[in-house]
Parts: structure tokens; C-alpha cells; sequence
């Protein structure tokens, strides 16, 4: 018999203080990452941004990757995390003219989630009458959906032309704000942007592991059974349309956060004027999908990976232009930072399905098995 | 009434030219059962040729090598979708994706702040009967509209090409033991779907259609296929016509009678809601999976 | 043993952390520079820094190029005589296409550079950083005239606002026998601050004379309004008021004419560009009125034909139109105010806000009407220009009506008028 067909990953002695001493590392970092930035308060920021296509991204991965339902709808899930957030927490006396319900922000920020996921769940019987590539185009008029209301629930959104300010975050009277004075760490101030640092960095923690948990879980692996035979996963007794139902609450509810956390970010809720400029346009839809291919469908490492090379990029490039005058000659028709960025992680998704299909988890993967295999020699 | 009127005529003449977007996406779905999610892309190109090319060889040539120029990058696109050996057509779809958002950027950026309208010949030149105003534009691409939609089905039921791409529409395997050459209907079904969208960025980046001229609106409206083709069937040529000429008359009915905000999201409720209750659309074949 | 070395690690850094922690103290306010006056962010010995935040690469991009220009031609003017307060002026340039989202993200970078802003480009920009600029106590002069904004301290707005350009403008139209009393007009608004603010003009007008407004809202980006018009034409529209970006007074003016409908269109001032006398809508252009507070770039005003001839030699090529006066116009009023506040020896961001108060009439030689700052919350000037659509002269238009300021109009309460 041939023992060649499938060689057995070789059974090396783990060593796993290399993977705990680049956690830890990882993680003092990231701790650390206020006082390493400094004054350059613009790095933060697009670190902030990172987290923010990291969270979505991951709900996405979940039901793209995982439950195998194809979703462009992330867009219109942020529209309503951010639309969320903003009336359930808003002040009345800072905008009279709009729906304001005054919760305390971290219950408007559970809310917004809640909501979300709801709403997810409600197009989730959609997802039992259509499927694959059709299911995805289904989905997209979610997004003009958000498009709609946006523009003509104004009392609630504050309209395409300035929407409305996103209320305030705060913590048990800890405001996410810059005060004088403010604590600080090492010599440097933590104010407002190192604040919201920490917020989303806890967001996306939480995140991060609930999902990874779900993935090794049994509810990864119904999922799983979904995406890869949905007759045979129906005949071994997975309720179908129970985890389809899950998969999109769960996901929609991941873009519900993300949604409230770009509020946060812009410091902005505003919907958008069109479907394909602004923060909740089919351009969204698609750098989600490009995110959740470049890091490997279904892999929530590789999601956060993906968040680097799509979100990561383009805010790297803006910063530089703004600071370091790169692209000084976009205004006349050449290269401007946006464009760039979206080069890039357009090539990278066609590089990833022509060459690799399983993305950077794939790759990091082979990388990991042929560095043990390096040591084992 | 005559605003009905009026508003009817709009639609229509908007109809024939997502009927021409709608058919090259059909076409490319019976073949390979890709969703082609670069059409706005193939319309982009396709117009930027004709920007660049009208001082220099004229309107007509220019739109000529358009036409050729977005066919050439169907026919590109097709390349690149086989040399993904063993991908589905999902990863397909996602892989005409990441094609699009290149195409598009650099196209966009190399028109940058110009915004060039391209339909020289008919644009901005009313007929008006009546009460009733025809916009040439519009006129026009019904007229050729109407041509290559005949020419298109006379040659899908008579010649040996359109018996090919029925036949591997149909079943796969059993048109190649056949004979026929899967990679030839494949790339022709590209080459066409890219010629049409050359022809219907001649009527879309128009003062008449749009009110703008090619950029990355042009690019939004060319979605306006992924509607018209599945409420028609999206394996349906002829729903892919019909599917046009209702976004059309939807587009501009609900714009006066419900609300113009409306309008612009309504093509894509009414494609959710057929899509929830007849997923084949109007006249698409049922799907049916075998356990 | 490996957990407990990672929690050993995790327990380090925290106790790192909180070793490092502690507070800021409370900083002082400005310096005091050369010549004990009092000085803040973007102001040296040597320079006065002044922020512009304006359009140049979304759907005002050519108004915003000239109105930039204009910036520039003033500051130019000023260093040539001296500068002011012994200081030389700088410009710190950003770019937002009239986007409020991208407006946020530069302001944080542009605050600390500079005093003031000398330019404010978009009312949604505007309205967008309205919580930012009082935060800051930073002045800006916005190139944006909605009245909803005049509640803002902040801000010193340099014209007439858009509702009394079309109350303005409604009343001219009325005199010239299109309109009269129980006509219905449409009128064709831009969601947002802009638009709502041209809105308030024409229905208080219709208030006041019977008139039957047919509101459409639309988004800045929105391009094809044949089928607005349309409706409009069924609704027996005796006139057309649009407060729109300049590509779409293109496409309902075209509309107007391709369908026979031919009815006057008034539109404020940000609604006509020269360049869509070059678009196939350029046949159609000619039913428009403009009603503005500044002078159009044909005007034979001295200061604005001298202004005109600086434009074209600095600046070949550019786009010519009256933005290049309002830019001019903006540091006009800065002047007079950092003039003022030179004098009192406070060049700080309150100096800048106490100075501006001060004034009572603001002189631009007949560039805008005189303008008055001492009651906050109503527009300083309630006069116009109107001007139609002239593809020989130079900018595209001409005036038909010399400033002039309708009973109407003087009536007009604004929504933070005292």
C-alpha cells in the first residue's frame, strides 16, 4: 500500500513557549502601543482603523468562511451599528432635533449590537430560499436598503450632509474624551484617541476569541457541515436553517460593532449619499470580501491579517500623504493613496483565488509546518 | 396622464440600454455559470478608449475600437478565470471582483477630474412631439438596441455557435463528449458580454441618460444588470431583455410616484424581493439539486 | 509551568504600566511673543499661519480652486505691504471634495498648524465640524453661507446667506413679471445644510405671497434629475429654484428645456460653474438666473477687474469664476480682524473671537456689501447680485441686476436671528 498519498504532518515534539513568547510579545505591544506611538497620534489612529476591518472581518469570515453563505451586505449591518449607537446614546439637549434616547454608552453599545444581529436574523430566511453566488447578489440590495433609509429616516441619521455627532463614549463616568488633567502612562497622555486605543483594542479581543472558540466548537462545526453538504448535514440532524439563522445573527452583530466603532472613530454617524462612496458603500462590501480572501476564508487569524493588508494599507497611505507629502501629484490625475491601497488589495485577491484559495492562513500554515519541520532536523 | 407618458418614455429609453448590460451578463452566466461582477469595469474601459480616441481618429472610430477594446477585456478576464484551475464559481465571482476594483481605479484615476461626456453625436438633442420629449440618446440605443438584440438571438438559434452555447448551457460534460470546445463558447460569451458593455457606455456617459459623464457613477449604473438579469432569469436571454426594460420603468415610475430617494434603491428591493419569491426569475430555468 | 510563564510575562507588563502611570498637568494657555502680544498654535514671531480647508477634488472643485487662488492673491497682497501685525502670512492647504467624513479626519492634523481657517469649504463640512471649531475656539470664514450655522460663535460669515439669496432672487423674478402671486414652484435641494437653508428662502417667500412650493430633496452626488423635472412639469411649475451642485443645475436645466417646459431656474450662487458652458448641457444654460452676494467675475466693480487681471497672470488656465472674490473677500475680513486684534495686543484664538465682534462694518470695496458682526446669529449683509448665463463674457456671467436688497428680504427672520 502507498503510505505516499497523504504524508502525516510530522508528529515534532510542540513547542509551544515560541507561539506563548510571540503572544506575549504581541500583546505587551499592543498594550504598550500609546506610549511606543507618542505624539504621532496618526499612527494610532490607523491602528484603530485596523481593529476596526479586524472586528468586521471577522464576522465576515465567520459566514463566508465557516457557514459558507456568501453576504455583501456588511455595509448596511455598520450603517445600523452606527446609527444604533447613536440614538439609543444620544444626548437630547446636544441634538433637539433628532431621535436621542440617552442610554449610558457601553448599554447603547450593547444595544446597537443586539439590534443588529436582530435584523440579521431577519434576512436570514433568505438565506433558506436562495443560495451561493445568488444568495450573494440578495445581498446586495441590502446595502441600497441602507442607502434608502439613510436618506429618508433623517430624524434618526441626521441626514446625507452632516449626519449626526456620535455621542460620547464613557465608562462608569470614565469619559473617552480628552480632559484636562489626563492620566498618563510613561509621559504620555492618555486622551482621547489613546482612550478609544484601548476600547476597540478590548473590542477586538473579545471578538477575536468568542470567535475562535465558535470556530473549534461545535457550532464551527455545524457550520462547517452546512457549508460543505447541506443535504448530508440535514441528514445527520444539523437543524439547517437553525445555523444559518446563527451564522448570520452572529455576523451581523460582528458588523454591528464594527459599525459603532467606526462612529467612534470618524466621530461621525452619517449615512452615505450614494452606493459606492462613503463609509457604507458597496466599496465596503467588497474590501470586507477582499479582507476575508486575502486572510483565508474562514480563518479568523487570517481575517485580522487581511484587516493589515486592506484597511491597514490604505490608511498607511493616507498618512503619508498627509504627512510626508506622498502622492503630492495625485490632485492632477496621478496616484493617490486610496488608489493605491485598492491596487493592491484588488491584485492580491485575484494573486490569492489563481494561486493560493486558502489566503494567508493557507500560507502561514505552510510556513509554520516547514519551520517546525527546520527544527526537527 | 402626460407626465405618465412622459415618465413611461424615460424608462424605456434608459430600459434598452440595461437590456444590453443585462444580456452580456447573461450570456457570460449560461456559458460558465459566473456571476460577472467586472461588468462595470468592461463599461469603464470600453468609454475611456472612446475619451481618448475621439480627437484623434474621430467619434465613430473611437467607439469602434471601444467596442473591440472592452471585448478584448472580457475575453482577458475569461483567461484569467481558466488559468484558476479548480476554483468554484464563487471564488470565480470573487475573482472578477478583485479584477474590478483594478480596472476601475485606474481607469477613474487616468479620467480624473475630467469627467468626459461621450456620446457626441446624439447627445443633448431632444425631439420633442407633442407634449412628449424623446431624448435622442435614448432613441438611439433602443433603435440599436433592438439590431443586436435580434442579431444576437437569430444567431443563438441558427448558427453552429449559438447551438454550441445552448448545448454547454445545458449540460457541460455532454457538450464537450460532444465535440464541442467548452474554452471556445466560453471566451466568445466573454467577447460579447465586453462588446455590449462597449456599446452601452456610448449612450450611458451621457448628458441625456446620466447627467455625468464617465467616472465612477458610469461604473454604479452598469451594476443596474445584476437586477435587470436576475429579475428576468439569470440563464435567460430573453428575460435579460424584458429584466432591462422593467428596471427602466421601474427606475422612473417610482421616481415620480413614490419618492426619488426611493427610486434609487428600488430597482434593488424589487431584484430582492424576486429573488426571495421566484429565485429563477421570470423566465429562468428552475434549479434543481440532487442529493 | 508555560502558563505560568505567559502569565508572568501579562503580569510584568501590567505592573510596568502602572509604574509608568501618572498625570498631566494643566497646561497654560498661549505665550506671549514679540512685542508682548499675546500668541497661540500657528503664530511665531515671524508668521501668522491661517488654515484653508477647501474643495478641489470633488463636486465644487472648480469653485474651490479659484477660491483658493483667492486666498493666495490676498495673502500675496498683504506680505507685499508688510504683512500684518510684522508678521508674514502662510497658508496650510488641505483638501476634503467636499466629503464631511474626510473633512474629520484632516481637521485633528490642520488644528495645531494654525490660528485660524480662512477658508471653510461645504456647509456639511461645516456643519460637521461645528462641535470641533467651538472645542477649539478656532475662527474660520466659511465658503458656505447657510444661516444655520450663524448660531456658531466661531464662525464669521462673509455674505449673504442662501435663504435670503433666494428670497432675493424670488422677489427679482416677481418684479420682472415670471412669477406672481399663487404660482407653484418647484424647487430642487440638496439634503443637508446647503439645501435646507435654500429651502427656508423659498417657502418663506411663498409664505408671504401664496405660492405653492414642490419640494425634491436629493444627495450631492446624484446626477440625473429628468425625472424630477418631469414631475415638475406635470405639477404646472411657473418656475424652477435649485440650491444643487453645478452638474446638476446641468442636467434640470436641460431637462427644463428638453421638455418644453422653459420656465425661469434661480439658483444660489453655488450653482452655476463656467465650465458647463464647455458640457452638451451648455444649449440649455440659458433660462438661469444667479442670485449671490459677491460680484461675478465679468463685474466691472474696480477691485474685482483688478482682482480678475491678478488671477489670470498668476494663474493661466485656471478656472475663471466669482470664487476667486470670495476667496479675496475671506481675508479681506481676516484682516480687519487680525488688524484689529494686532491692535489690541492678542493675537490668541480668543483675541481673534474678541476682535471679530468688534466690528460693525466690515469694508471689502464693493466686493460683498458692508458687513456687520456685532449681532451674532443674523446674517451680516442682505444683499445680492443676480447675473444670468453669458457664454461671451468671462466667467459665464453677467450681471443683470446691480446688489440690491428686496423689502422682502429685510423682513426675513433668520433661525438664529435676536
Amino acid at each position: 500500500m502507498s503510505d505516499t498519498l497523504t504524508k502525516a504532518p510530522p508528529q515534532a515534539p510542540t513547542r509551544p513557549w515560541a507561539k506563548i513568547i510571540g503572544t506575549a510579545v504581541l500583546l505587551v505591544v499592543l498594550v504598550l502601543l500609546p506610549v511606543l506611538v507618542g505624539s504621532h497620534v496618526a499612527y494610532l489612529k490607523l491602528a484603530q482603523y485596523v481593529l476596526i476591518g479586524a472586528v468586521g472581518g471577522i464576522g465576515l469570515t465567520l459566514i463566508v468562511g465557516q457557514a459558507g453563505q456568501l453576504s455583501l451586505a456588511h455595509p448596511f449591518f455598520l450603517l445600523l451599528g452606527a446609527v444604533s449607537y447613536a440614538v439609543l446614546a444620544g444626548d437630547p439637549a446636544e441634538t433637539p432635533d433628532l431621535v436621542s434616547l440617552h442610554w449610558p454608552p457601553m448599554l447603547a453599545v450593547i444595544g446597537a449590537v443586539i439590534i443588529c444581529g436582530l435584523v440579521g436574523l431577519a434576512f436570514a430566511p433568505v438565506a433558506g430560499r436562495v443560495r451561493g453566488i445568488y444568495l450573494g447578489v440578495a445581498s446586495l440590495s441590502l446595502v441600497f436598503l441602507g442607502l434608502w433609509l439613510g436618506q429618508s429616516l433623517g430624524i434618526l441619521t441626521g441626514g446625507t450632509g452632516s449626519g449626526r455627532p456620535p455621542p460620547t463614549f464613557s465608562l462608569f463616568g470614565f469619559p473617552f474624551s480628552n480632559t484636562t488633567p489626563a492620566p498618563t502612562i510613561a509621559g504620555v497622555a492618555i486622551q482621547k484617541q489613546q482612550r478609544l486605543w484601548y476600547l476597540f483594542l478590548a473590542f477586538a479581543v473579545l471578538a477575536y476569541v468568542l470567535a475562535r472558540g465558535a470556530v473549534r466548537g461545535r457550532i464551527g462545526r455545524a457550520w462547517r457541515a452546512v457549508r460543505d453538504n447541506e443535504a448530508a448535514a440535514a441528514a445527520m440532524g444539523v437543524s439547517v436553517a437553525r445555523i444559518k439563522a446563527g451564522a448570520f445573527t452572529i455576523s451581523s452583530a460582528y458588523a454591528g460593532l464594527a459599525g459603532v466603532m467606526t462612529a467612534l472613530w470618524l466621530d461621525l454617524v452619517k449615512p452615505d449619499e450614494n452606493e459606492f462612496t462613503g463609509n457604507y458603500s458597496l466599496t465596503v462590501s467588497i474590501a470586507f470580501l477582499a479582507i476575508v480572501i486575502i486572510g483565508g476564508l474562514g480563518s479568523v487569524p487570517g481575517a485580522v491579517v487581511g484587516a493589515m493588508v486592506v484597511y491597514g494599507l490604505q490608511q498607511f497611505f493616507l498618512l503619508g500623504a498627509n504627512e510626508f507629502g506622498w502622492f503630492a501629484g495625485a490632485q492632477f490625475g496621478g496616484l493617490s493613496a486610496v488608489i493605491l491601497a485598492a491596487f493592491i488589495y484588488g491584485l492580491a485577491v485575484v494573486l490569492v483565488v489563481l494561486f493560493e484559495p486558502g489566503g494567508a492562513a493557507a500560507i502561514g500554515r505552510r510556513l509554520a509546518a516547514s519551520l517546525s519541520r527546520k527544527e526537527q532536523r | 396622464m402626460d407626465t405618465f407618458i412622459q415618465l413611461v418614455v424615460n424608462g424605456l429609453g434608459k430600459g434598452a440600454v440595461y437590456a444590453l448590460l443585462a444580456l452580456g451578463f447573461v450570456v457570460v452566466f449560461k456559458a460558465t455559470e459566473v456571476v460577472n461582477f467586472a461588468v462595470g469595469s468592461l463599461v469603464l474601459f470600453g468609454g475611456y478608449l472612446v475619451y481618448v480616441l475621439r480627437d484623434v481618429i474621430g467619434w465613430y472610430g473611437a467607439a469602434a475600437v471601444g467596442i473591440v477594446g472592452a471585448a478584448l477585456v472580457g475575453l482577458f478576464i475569461e483567461r484569467l478565470c481558466a488559468a484558476a484551475r479548480g476554483a468554484d464559481q464563487n471564488s470565480l465571482a470573487l475573482l472578477t471582483i478583485g479584477v474590478d476594483v483594478i480596472i476601475t481605479e485606474e481607469i477613474v484615476r487616468r479620467v480624473g477630474a475630467a469627467i468626459p461626456f461621450i456620446g457626441d453625436p446624439f447627445d443633448a438633442r431632444p425631439i420633442l412631439i407633442g407634449n412628449v420629449a424623446i431624448f435622442r440618446t435614448q432613441a438611439i440605443a433602443l433603435v440599436v438596441g433592438l439590431v443586436l438584440i435580434t442579431a444576437f438571438f437569430l444567431a443563438f438559434r441558427y448558427t453552429d455557435w449559438g447551438v454550441a452555447m445552448r448545448a454547454q448551457a445545458e449540460n457541460r460534460e455532454a457538450a464537450a463528449l460532444m465535440g464541442i470546445r467548452s474554452s471556445r463558447v466560453t471566451a466568445t460569451a466573454w467577447l460579447i458580454a465586453g462588446a455590449l458593455a462597449g456599446v452601452a457606455v456610448l449612450f450611458m456617459a451621457t448628458q441625456d441618460f446620466s447627467g455625468a459623464g464617465l467616472g465612477r457613477g458610469t461604473h454604479a449604473i452598469a451594476l443596474i444588470a445584476f437586477p435587470a438579469a436576475i429579475i428576468g432569469g439569470l440563464d435567460s436571454t430573453a428575460g435579460a431583455v424584458v429584466g432591462g426594460i422593467i428596471v427602466g420603468l421601474t427606475e422612473s415610475l417610482s421616481a415620480q410616484y413614490i419618492s426619488f430617494d426611493f427610486s434609487k434603491s428600488a430597482v434593488f428591493l424589487v431584484m430582492l424581493v424576486v429573488l426571495v419569491v421566484r429565485p429563477s426569475g421570470l423566465f429562468g430555468t428552475k434549479e434543481l439539486s440532487r442529493v | 509551568m508555560i502558563r505560568g510563564r505567559s502569565k508572568a510575562i501579562a503580569a510584568g507588563a501590567l505592573a510596568l504600566v502602572l509604574a509608568a502611570c501618572g498625570s498631566t498637568a494643566d497646561t497654560g494657555a498661549g505665550a506671549t511673543g514679540a512685542g508682548g502680544i499675546k500668541t497661540d498654535k500657528g503664530v511665531t514671531d515671524t508668521t501668522i499661519s491661517l488654515g484653508i480647508m477647501g474643495d478641489t477634488s470633488g463636486v465644487f472643485k472648480n469653485l474651490g480652486a479659484a477660491i483658493n487662488a483667492g486666498n493666495q492673491l490676498w495673502v500675496d497682497d498683504v506680505n507685499a505691504k508688510g504683512g500684518i501685525c510684522n508678521r508674514q502670512l502662510k497658508l496650510e492647504v488641505v483638501d476634503h471634495g467636499y466629503k464631511a467624513d474626510t473633512a474629520k479626519t484632516l481637521y485633528p492634523q490642520l488644528e495645531p498648524k494654525v490660528l485660524g481657517i480662512v477658508q471653510l469649504l461645504g456647509s456639511p463640512v461645516l456643519a460637521a465640524l461645528k462641535q470641533n471649531l467651538i472645542d477649539d475656539n478656532m475662527t474660520a470664514a466659511p465658503a458656505s453661507w447657510s444661516s444655520q450655522i450663524l448660531n456658531n460663535p466661531n464662525i464669521m460669515m462673509i455674505g449673504t446667506t442662501y435663504d435670503l439669496e433666494i428670497v432675493n432672487g424670488m422677489a427679482y423674478l416677481q418684479q420682472q413679471g415670471l412669477i406672481k402671486d399663487g404660482d407653484t414652484v418647484g424647487h430642487i435641494y440638496i439634503d443637508g445644510e446647503y439645501g435646507g437653508n435654500g429651502l427656508l428662502g423659498s417657502k418663506y417667500y411663498a409664505g408671504v405671497h401664496k405660492l405653492n412650493v414642490k419640494e425634491a430633496k436629493i444627495t450631492s452626488t446624484d446626477n440625473d434629475l429628468t425625472n424630477i423635472v418631469t414631475g415638475f412639469k406635470g405639477d404646472g411649475v411657473k418656475a424652477i429654484v435649485l440650491t444643487t451642485t453645478p452638474g446638476q443645475s446641468a442636467s434640470a436645466l436641460a431637462a427644463n428645456q428638453a421638455l418644453g417646459l422653459n420656465v425661469p431656474v434661480l439658483g444660489n450662487n453655488p450653482t452655476f460653474d463656467p465650465a458647463l458652458l464647455k458640457t452638451p448641457a451648455a444649449g440649455a444654460l440659458g433660462n438661469l438666473y444667479v442670485a449671490a452676494s459677491s460680484a461675478p467675475f465679468s463685474s466691472e466693480t474696480p477691485k474685482a477687474a483688478e482682482i480678475a487681471a491678478a488671477y489670470k497672470a498668476k494663474y493661466p488656465g485656471s478656472p475663471l469664476n466669482g470664487g476667486v472674490d470670495v476667496g479675496y473677500v475671506e481675508g479681506l475680513v481676516w484682516q480687519s480682524v487680525l488688524t484689529k486684534a494686532c491692535e489690541n495686543k492678542d493675537l490668541s484664538r480668543p483675541g481673534v473671537q474678541t476682535a471679530l465682534k468688534s466690528l460693525t462694518s466690515v469694508k471689502t470695496d464693493d466686493l460683498v456689501a458692508t458687513l456687520d458682526y456685532s449681532s451674532p446669529g443674523s446674517p451680516p449683509t442682505r444683499g445680492v447680485y443676480i447675473a444670468k448665463v453669458d457664454a461671451k463674457a468671462e466667467g459665464g456671467l453677467t450681471e443683470v441686476a446691480p446688489l440690491f436688497t428686496a423689502p422682502d428680504a429685510a423682513g426675513y427672520k433668520a433661525p438664529f436671528q435676536k
